[in-house]
C-alpha cells in the first residue's frame, strides 16, 4: 500500500449543517444510542419524538457535545468537534497495524487471483468494522492519519458552541445574575460585543419578548413561561445559526406552553434551524419540515410531518401516535 | 495592690496596652489573609477535584488534591507552622518576616479546609447552570468563575464564616514562632505581673468580641447575598 493522503476525498459539500455520523452513546451498560446517523441541514426545522428513554434529549444535547459520544462523529459546517472515529475513515483503517497484517495474510488470495487488491481491502475493512478489531496502539502511520483529519476538519467545540444555541427543559438561567446579565454575559465574556451593544442588543430582544421590565430582576422572581422566553433570547443574543431545543415545555405549566410556543414559532418563521425534542405533537406537525422518531436508540422514522402523522410506516410510530393523539 | 491595680498599672501606666493592639493587628491579620489565600487555595484545589477526568493521567490533579488535602488536615497547625518556620523556609533560603510566614502557614492549611467546603458547595449547585454555560460557548474555567462559584459561594457563607472563626482562634498558635499574637501580648503582661486571672480572662473576652464580630459580619454577607433569592 502507498501511503494516502488521507484527507484527500474529504472535502465536504460546504452546505452548513449539522451532520451525524454513524453515534453510539452508552451510559456504563446501557446502550443510549446505536448508530444514529442524521443530518440536519440550514433552514430545516426539524421536530424529534418518540417514547421517553428513547435517546432524544442524548441525540440533542450530542449534537453540541454536552454529552460526549461513545463512537462517531458529530460535524458541524463541515467541521469535526467529536475526536475522530476511525472506523468511519477507510484511510485511517488502512493506515493501521492490524489493517496490514490482516492484509498480508491473506494476500495469497491475490497472488492466486481469486480476489483484485481492492476486493481483498474492502472485504478486511469490512471485517475489521465488524469485529471492532482496531486497537489502540496501531502504530505511527495510524495515529499520523487521525492526526492528520483532526488538523484538517477539526474544530474547538467551544467555538462551533457559539453557533448553536440551545434551550433546557429547566431553563437554566443563571441564578446569580440579573436577566439582562444573563442576555450580556456570554457575548462580552467572548468579546463578541461591547458591554453597550450587549446591552443595547439585549433589550431590544426583551422589548421584542416583552419582558424589558424584568431587566433588572432575578430568575428566581419569574414565571416559568418568562424564564423560558429568556432563556431562548439568551441562546439568540449569540446569533447562533442552530437552535436546539430539549423539551422546551414540559416543565412549563400549562397556561404558559402558549407564549413559549408562539415565540418559537416566530422564530421558526424568521427561518432560524431548529432542532426540538418536544412532546408537543400539535406544535411538531405545524412548525417542523422534518420529524424523526426515535425508538431505543435508533431512528425509526423520518420524514415530513403529513408521511411521519399521517401515514406512519414503523409499527412502533403508529402505537406511540395512537396513544399521544 | 489588688489584682485590678496591677493589672491597670501593667496595661495603662507601663502602656502594656500597645503591645496588646499589636498582637490584636497581628491577630486579625493572619486570620484575614489566612482565609483569602485559603480561599483562593481551597477554590483552586477544589475545582481540581471535581474536574471530570477519564483517563488515568487526568486525574492527576485530583490526586496532587487529595494528598494536600490528606497532609494538611493530617498534621497539627502547630506542627505545620513550626515545619514551615524552621525546616521548609530556611531550607529553601527564602527570608521573609515571621508574619508573612505564620500568613502562609495558616492559608494553606485552611486551604485544605476550605476545599472540602467548597466543593460540596460547588456540587449542591445545579449542573444545568455549568450546562448552560457551556452551551453557550463559555470554557470550563469561565463558567465556574462566573457562574458556578459565586453560586457555591452563597450556599457556603455560613460555613465560612466557621471556618473562619476556627481561623482566628487557631491563630493563638502563633507564638510558637515568636510572633507576638493577642494570646502572646496578654501572656506577656500575665508572666511580668504574675497575676494571671484577669489578663487570661480579658484576653478570652477579647476573643469572644472578634468572634461575636465575625458572626455579625457574615449574617450581613449572607443578607447582601440573598438578593438573588426569592423575596
Amino acid at each position: 500500500m502507498t501511503a494516502v493522503d488521507v484527507t484527500k476525498g474529504f472535502a465536504q459539500e460546504m452546505r452548513p449543517s449539522i451532520d451525524v455520523r454513524n453515534l453510539y452513546k452508552n451510559f456504563g451498560r446501557l446502550k443510549v444510542l446505536k448508530a444514529v446517523s442524521v443530518k440536519i441541514e440550514k433552514g430545516e426545522k426539524v421536530a424529534i419524538i418518540g417514547p421517553s428513554g428513547s435517546g432524544k434529549s442524548t441525540l440533542l444535547r450530542c449534537m453540541n457535545l454536552l454529552e460526549d459520544p461513545t463512537y462517531g462523529e458529530v460535524w458541524i459546517n463541515g467541521r469535526l468537534i467529536t475526536p475522530v472515529d476511525p472506523y468511519l475513515h477507510r484511510e485511517v483503517i488502512c493506515a493501521s497495524g492490524t489493517f496490514r497484517t490482516i492484509y498480508s495474510l491473506r494476500s495469497r488470495a491475490v497472488a492466486e487471483g481469486y480476489m483484485t487488491e481492492d476486493e481483498l481491502a474492502a472485504s478486511v475493512i469490512a471485517e475489521i468494522k465488524r469485529c471492532d478489531l482496531l486497537r489502540r496502539f496501531e502504530g505511527r502511520d495510524y495515529r499520523n492519519a487521525m492526526k492528520a483529519l483532526k488538523y484538517a476538519f477539526g474544530m474547538n467545540v467551544n467555538l462551533a458552541r457559539r453557533g448553536i444555541g440551545m434551550v433546557f427543559q429547566h431553563f437554566n438561567l443563571f441564578n446569580n445574575k440579573t436577566v439582562l446579565q444573563n442576555l450580556t454575559l456570554a457575548p462580552t465574556m467572548l468579546k463578541l460585543a461591547s458591554k453597550e451593544q450587549a446591552e443595547a442588543y439585549a433589550m431590544t430582544m426583551l422589548r421584542r419578548i416583552g419582558l424589558a421590565d424584568k431587566a433588572y430582576a432575578y430568575p428566581s422572581t419569574l414565571s416559568g413561561g418568562q424564564k423560558q422566553r429568556i432563556a431562548i433570547v439568551r441562546s439568540l443574543c449569540m446569533n447562533p445559526e442552530y437552535m436546539l431545543f430539549d423539551e422546551p415545555t414540559s416543565a412549563l405549566d400549562p397556561e404558559m406552553v402558549g407564549e413559549v410556543l408562539q415565540l418559537m414559532k416566530e422564530l421558526a418563521d424568521m427561518g432560524m434551524t431548529m432542532v426540538i425534542v418536544t412532546h408537543e405533537m400539535g406544535f411538531a406537525r405545524e412548525v417542523a419540515t422534518r420529524v424523526l422518531f426515535m425508538d431505543d436508540g435508533r431512528i425509526a422514522e423520518d420524514g415530513t410531518p403529513e408521511q411521519v402523522f399521517g401515514a406512519p410506516k414503523d409499527k412502533r410510530l403508529k402505537e406511540f401516535l395512537s396513544k399521544v393523539l | 495592690m489588688n489584682a485590678w491595680e496591677i493589672f491597670y498599672r501593667e496595661f495603662v501606666t507601663y502602656e502594656g496596652y500597645e503591645t496588646v493592639l499589636e498582637g490584636l493587628l497581628a491577630t486579625v491579620i493572619i486570620a484575614v489573609c489566612g482565609l483569602l489565600i485559603g480561599f483562593v487555595v481551597g477554590c483552586i484545589l477544589a475545582v481540581l477535584k471535581i474536574i471530570p477526568a477519564k483517563r488515568w493521567y487526568a486525574k492527576i490533579p485530583r490526586w496532587l488534591a487529595n494528598i494536600y488535602v490528606a497532609l494538611f488536615r493530617g498534621t497539627p497547625m502547630v506542627v505545620q507552622l513550626l515545619l514551615i518556620h524552621f525546616v521548609i523556609f530556611p531550607i529553601m533560603h527564602i527570608d521573609i518576616p515571621t508574619l508573612a510566614e505564620a500568613v502562609i502557614a495558616f492559608g494553606l492549611n485552611s486551604g485544605a479546609y476550605i476545599c472540602e467546603i467548597m466543593r460540596g458547595g460547588i456540587q449542591s449547585v445545579d449542573a444545568g447552570q455549568m450546562e448552560a454555560g457551556r452551551a453557550l460557548g463559555l470554557g470550563y474555567v469561565a463558567t465556574m468563575v462566573h457562574i458556578i462559584i459565586p453560586q457555591a459561594f452563597k450556599n457556603v457563607v455560613p460555613t465560612l464564616g466557621n471556618e473562619f472563626i476556627a481561623l482566628i482562634k487557631e491563630t493563638s498558635v502563633a507564638g510558637f514562632i515568636a510572633i507576638v499574637d493577642l494570646t502572646r501580648a496578654f501572656q506577656n503582661i500575665a508572666n511580668s505581673t504574675y497575676e494571671f486571672i484577669i489578663p487570661y480572662v480579658v484576653l478570652a473576652l477579647v476573643y469572644l468580641v472578634l468572634v461575636l464580630v465575625i458572626t455579625l459580619i457574615v449574617r450581613l454577607i449572607e443578607r447582601r447575598l440573598k438578593v438573588s433569592d426569592r423575596r
